[in-house]
C-alpha cells in the first residue's frame, strides 16, 4: 500500500513492517485478539507525526497510536490494520518549570521517567496507574489509579496539549497558565478520548510539592459495607486521604497465597496520609477514631518508609496475588465506577455474582472514588468459562449504571466497553458521534473504537 | 427583528404570561455590568422546566431565531446580549435545589439556582460548594463562563467542580453527560465541552456538583511587602513547600489607599498579600506560622493572622472591600475590569508592566488578583459619558491582554470572552480556534446559540 511507501520516504528505518516489530504492536495485555498492523511507525517529532498523518489522511489508512501497550481495553490494538504509530522515540521531557509546577513532555515519557526526571526538585508528578504507562498514553485514556482520590485523574494534571489533527494541522491547546476561560476546553476534550480525535504530540502537566512526610496503615472491616461507611464519614470530615484502598477478603488471600503474610481474611483498607509531620499523625489519628466507630480492627503503622513500600508493594502486586488464587489462567480486569454511597451495594453485588457463577474473583477498589476492579481468573481457551465471565462483567457494567456511575472509572472504553455506550451515555452518544466526524471526516484515527458501530 | 410573529405566538401559547416583551424586560435584558452597548433581545422566555426549554429551543430553531441564555446577568464580558437579537431564555424559575446527596458530597441543581442560595441550603449539612467569583452568579451562568475566584487555588474552577449536566442542544434533544460517579474514562468529555461554551453550544438545564466538606477550622493572615516581586515570589515558595493555602490574594498600593479612604482602615500603601487556611485547629495554626516564616524570607511586614472569626474578618477587610472601595475612589466612574492569568513565575513581571502602564495612563486602576492561579484584574475607572476615556481604558486593557499572551498566559483568566476578548481569540489559539469552530459547526449548525459569541464570525 501507497501509504507505506511514503511514510517509508519520510522516515527511513523508522518504518517498519518486520513481523515481530508488527507483533508486538499488535499484542495486549487484556483478553483481546491480536491484531497486528501493516507497519510500524517510530516519528521523533511533531512534524514528522503530522506528515504521517497526512500521508494516512491522502490514502485513507487507519492510525492508531502507541505508548507502551499497557492499555486493558485493547486501545492500542489496530483491529483495522493500517499505520502504528510508536510514540517510544518522542520521549523527552522538554521543560521542568519548578516555579509554575509543571513540566513539558513528549508523549512517550513514562510516569516512571518523568518522576525519575524530578528528582532533587522537591516536585513529583502524582497520577499512578499501576503500569509504567506513557503520558501520551495516559492522557488519552483519562488514567488516574491510587492517588487520584488526592491529586486526581490525568483530566485534572493536564494543563495543555500540542495535538495533531486528523488533516495534518498541528494545535496548541490551553496554555501554562492554571487555569482559563477562553474558549472550549479542547485539551479535555482531546484528555480521554483515546486517539480517536487527534494524535497528542506534547503534554503540560502539573507537578505537585513532594509531600513533608507521608504515613501509611491498614485496618481491617468485619464487612465491606462497614469499610465503605468508615471512608464515607472520613471524606465527609475533610481528611485529605493521599490514598485509600479497599481490598476484599478474597483479595486478602490472594495476598497471603502470594507473599507469605498472614492477614484475616476480612476486607481491608490500605491508607496513606500525606502532610506535615504533625499533619500525617493527626490524620491518621482522626482516621483511627472514626474507623473505631465502624468496628476497625488490626490496625497496623507503617512508619518507616520500608514498611510503607512493602504495603504498596503488596498492594501493586495485586494482579499477580489474584494469580496465586487460581494458577494457570490469566486475570481479567474489570473497572466500574459508582457513587460512594453506593459502592458497598457494587462490591457486595460482585461478590455474590461472582460466586453464583462460580468464578474466583478478588476485588481492590479506589475507594475514595468509588472505583473498584475485580479481577477474574480465566482460561481464554475454555470458550465456556469465557462466555461466564463475559456475563460477569456485563452484569458489572448494567449494576453500575443502574446505581447511577459509570463503566469504566480509569481503564476507557476501546474495544470492551464500546457495547455500554449507548447505555451509559443515551442521546448524548449521537453528539459524540458528531464531535468525532467534526475531527476525524475520515475516520482514520484509531478506527473501530470508542464508539459502537451504528445501528 | 429577528423573530417572526408566528414564533412569538407559538411560544405564548407555550409558556403564557412567562413569554415577555415588555419594554422594561427588554431592556433589563439587554444590559451588562459593563461597557457594552445595550442589545435587547425580541422576547424574553421565563422557561420552569427542561420539557419547556426544549419546546422553546424547537421553535426557535424551527424559525431560526438567536437564542441567549441569561442567568443573573452578572457576568463581566457581556455574554447575555443578545446582538443578534432572538429569544432571552431566562432560567430565573429554574432554580430548585433538586437533590443534595450528602455521603456522596454532591448535589444536582437547577441552572438559575445561585452561589449563596446553593450555600445557604446546604447549611445544616456540613457541606459547601467552594467556586466564589464575588457576584451571586447562578450555577448555570457561572458553569457557562467556567468561573472561578478566590478559592480555585484550592478547589479549582467550575471545570474541577461540574462532574454532570443536563443540556438542549440546538435542536431541542436533552442529552445527560457524566454521572455522579467521581471520576469516568467513558468517552468524550461532554461535561467539559459544555462547561465554558457560553451557551454557544447548548442551553445547560441541570447541573450536579461536587461538594466539599466544611473546614474544621479557618485561618487568615496579611502581610505588606515594598514590591510585588518579593510578594509573589513568598507565594510560590509557599505552593512549593505543599502549604495548602484555600485563598491567597494580592491587592496592590492603590487598593490599599482605596480601602483606607472607604474604610477608615490604616494599611501601609502597600502591596499586600491576603490568604486563608482550611484544616484542623492546629493544622490552620502551623500553616499559617510556616507562611508567616516565609513571609519573613521574604522582608514581608505587619504579618498578622488569627483563627478567631471576627479577626479573620478584619484581617480581610482589604479584600471584602476591594471592589467597592475601588469604585469609590472616583465616584461616578464605571468599572472597566480587565483578566488576565499568566504562569505564575511570570506574574510578578505581568503586575509591574500593567502598574506602569496605568501609572502613565490618567486613568485609575488599582489591581487586585487570585495570585496562587497567576490570575489579577486591574479595575480601570472611566467616565462613562467619556469615549476618550473608554478609549484609554481599552488600551491599557489590550496591552494587558497583549502582556498575558507573551508571557505564555490567557486573555482571560475566568469571566470568559463574551463581546470582550472575541477578538482575542485568534491570537491566542492559532488553529486551534478553527477546531473550536468546527464542534460549534457540529453541535449548532444553524449558529443559533448565542450566535455572535466565542467562535469566528460569518
Amino acid at each position: 500500500m501507497s501509504t507505506i511507501a511514503d511514510i517509508a520516504g519520510l522516515l527511513g528505518p523508522r518504518l517498519s513492517t518486520g513481523a515481530s516489530v508488527r507483533d508486538q504492536h499488535g499484542r495486549n495485555e487484556a483478553h483481546y485478539p491480536p491484531a497486528p498492523p501493516d507497519a510500524v511507525a517510530f516519528p521523533e517529532t511533531a512534524d514528522e507525526v503530522a506528515a504521517i498523518v497526512r500521508a494516512c489522511a491522502a490514502h485513507g489508512t487507519p492510525l492508531t497510536a502507541f505508548g507502551t501497550g499497557t492499555s486493558l481495553e485493547g486501545q492500542h490494538l489496530p483491529v483495522r490494520g493500517g499505520i502504528s504509530l510508536d510514540l517510544s522515540r518522542m520521549d523527552r521531557v522538554l521543560a521542568i518549570n519548578t516555579e509554575d509546577l509543571n513540566a513539558v513532555v513528549q508523549p512517550g515519557v513514562t510516569r516512571t521517567r518523568l518522576n525519575a526526571d524530578l528528582r532533587g526538585t522537591g516536585l513529583f508528578f502524582p497520577v499512578d496507574p499501576g503500569a509504567d504507562a506513557s503520558l501520551g498514553g495516559m492522557a488519552a485514556t483519562r488514567a488516574s489509579g491510587t492517588t487520584a482520590v488526592r491529586y486526581g485523574t490525568m483530566r485534572e494534571n493536564v494543563l495543555a496539549l500540542q495535538a495533531v489533527m486528523a488533516d495534518g494541522s498541528i494545535i496548541r491547546t490551553g496554555s501554562q497558565a492554571r487555569k482559563s476561560s477562553a474558549g472550549y476546553d479542547l485539551t479535555h476534550l482531546l484528555v480521554g478520548s483515546e486517539g480517536t480525535l487527534g494524535i497528542i504530540t506534547e503534554l503540560t502537566v502539573r507537578l505537585h510539592p513532594l509531600p513533608e512526610a507521608v504515613a501509611a496503615a491498614t485496618c481491617r472491616f468485619a464487612t465491606v459495607e462497614d469499610a465503605v461507611t468508615c471512608v464515607i464519614a472520613v471524606i465527609q470530615s475533610a481528611i485529605p486521604m493521599a490514598r485509600i484502598e479497599l481490598v476484599d477478603e478474597m483479595m486478602v488471600r490472594g495476598f497471603n497465597l502470594h507473599s507469605g503474610t498472614d492477614l484475616p481474611e476480612k476486607p481491608h483498607l490500605f491508607l496513606e496520609f500525606h502532610g506535615s509531620p504533625t499533619g500525617v499523625g493527626e490524620q491518621a489519628a482522626a482516621f483511627r477514631e472514626i474507623a473505631g466507630e465502624f468496628g476497625a480492627d488490626g490496625w497496623q503503622d507503617a512508619t518507616t518508609t520500608e514498611a510503607r513500600s512493602a504495603l504498596w508493594a503488596m498492594r501493586h502486586n495485586a494482579h499477580y496475588a489474584t494469580g496465586a488464587l487460581e494458577p494457570g489462567k490469566r486475570t481479567l480486569a474489570t473497572d466500574v465506577c459508582v457513587p460512594i454511597s453506593k459502592l458497598a451495594e457494587a462490591v457486595v453485588q460482585a461478590q455474590q455474582d461472582a460466586a453464583a457463577m462460580g468464578l474466583t474473583s478478588a476485588i481492590v477498589g479506589h475507594v475514595g472514588d468509588g472505583n473498584f476492579h475485580c479481577g477474574v481468573r480465566v482460561n481464554p481457551d475454555d470458550a465456556e468459562e469465557m462466555a461466564r465471565v463475559m456475563d460477569f462483567s456485563g452484569r458489572l457494567a448494567e449494576t453500575a449504571l443502574r446505581l447511577g456511575g459509570t463503566v469504566t472509572g480509569e481503564h476507557g472504553v476501546g474495544l470492551g466497553k464500546r457495547k455500554y455506550m449507548a447505555a451509559e451515555h443515551g442521546p448524548a452518544l449521537a453528539w459524540m458521534r458528531a464531535v468525532k466526524a467534526a475531527f476525524d471526516p475520515l475516520g482514520i484515527l484509531n478506527p473501530g473504537k470508542m464508539l459502537p458501530p451504528e445501528g | 427583528m429577528s423573530v417572526p410573529a408566528e414564533a412569538l405566538t407559538a411560544l405564548g401559547e407555550i409558556l403564557g404570561d412567562r413569554l415577555s416583551r415588555s419594554k422594561s424586560d427588554l431592556d433589563l435584558h439587554g444590559q451588562s455590568e459593563t461597557w457594552f452597548p445595550a442589545a435587547p433581545p425580541d422576547a424574553v422566555a421565563y422557561p420552569r422546566t427542561t420539557d419547556e426549554v426544549a419546546a422553546i429551543v424547537r421553535l426557535c430553531a424551527a424559525h431560526g431565531c438567536p437564542m441567549v441564555g441569561w442567568g443573573v446577568g452578572t457576568s463581566l464580558e457581556g455574554h447575555a446580549l443578545a446582538v443578534r437579537g432572538g429569544i432571552c431564555v431566562d432560567f430565573s424559575r429554574m432554580n430548585r435545589v433538586l437533590a443534595v446527596h450528602p455521603e456522596d458530597m454532591d448535589v444536582v441543581v437547577q441552572p438559575g439556582v445561585t452561589r449563596e442560595d446553593l450555600n445557604a441550603d446546604l447549611r445544616a449539612t456540613g457541606l459547601f460548594f467552594p467556586v466564589d467569583p464575588g457576584a451571586n452568579a447562578t450555577l448555570g451562568g457561572m458553569a457557562s463562563t467556567r468561573a472561578s475566584g478566590t478559592t480555585a487555588v484550592r478547589y479549582g474552577t467550575m471545570r474541577d467542580n461540574v462532574l454532570g449536566l443536563q443540556v438542549v442542544l440546538a435542536d431541542g434533544r436533552v442529552i445527560r453527560t457524566g454521572t455522579r460517579a467521581r471520576k469516568s474514562a467513558a468517552g468524550y468529555d461532554l461535561t467539559g465541552l459544555f462547561v465554558g461554551a457560553e451557551g454557544t453550544l447548548g442551553l445547560i438545564t441541570e447541573l450536579t456538583l461536587k461538594l466539599y466538606g466544611q473546614p474544621e477550622a479557618i485561618s487568615a493572615a496579611v502581610c505588606a511587602f515594598d514590591a510585588i516581586g518579593p510578594a509573589v515570589d513568598t507565594v510560590i515558595q509557599t505552593i512549593q513547600m505543599g502549604i495548602p493555602m484555600a485563598r491567597i490574594e494580592f491587592v496592590d498600593a492603590a487598593t490599599a489607599a482605596a480601602v483606607n479612604a472607604y474604610a477608615g482602615a490604616r494599611f501601609p500603601e502597600k502591596p499586600h498579600l491576603l490568604v486563608e487556611f482550611h484544616g484542623s485547629p492546629s493544622g490552620v495554626a502551623e500553616q499559617a506560622e510556616a507562611f508567616g516564616e516565609i513571609v519573613a524570607d521574604n522582608s514581608g511586614a505587619g504579618f498578622e493572622w488569627s483563627s478567631r472569626p471576627e479577626e479573620r474578618t478584619a484581617l480581610w477587610t482589604m479584600r471584602h472591600n476591594a471592589y467597592y472601595a475601588c469604585l469609590a475612589a472616583r465616584p461616578g466612574a464605571t468599572a472597566l475590569v480587565t483578566d488576565l492569568c499568566v504562569p505564575i513565575s511570570r506574574l510578578a513581571e505581568a503586575v509591574e508592566e500593567t502598574r506602569a502602564d496605568i501609572a502613565a495612563s490618567y486613568i485609575p486602576g488599582p489591581i487586585l488578583g487570585h495570585v496562587g492561579d497567576g490570575n489579577f484584574h486591574a479595575i480601570l475607572l472611566v467616565d462613562p459619558r467619556n469615549p476618550v476615556e473608554l478609549a484609554e481604558a481599552k488600551r491599557l486593557s489590550h496591552r494587558m491582554v497583549e502582556r498575558a499572551l507573551r508571557l505564555g498566559g490567557t486573555v482571560t483568566g475566568e469571566h470568559g470572552i463574551g463581546m470582550g476578548k472575541l477578538g482575542y481569540m485568534e491570537a491566542e489559539h492559532g488553529e486551534a480556534w478553527d477546531v473550536m469552530g468546527q464542534i460549534k459547526r457540529a453541535l449548532d449548525p444553524q449558529g443559533l446559540m448565542n450566535p455572535g459569541k466565542l467562535v469566528r464570525g460569518d
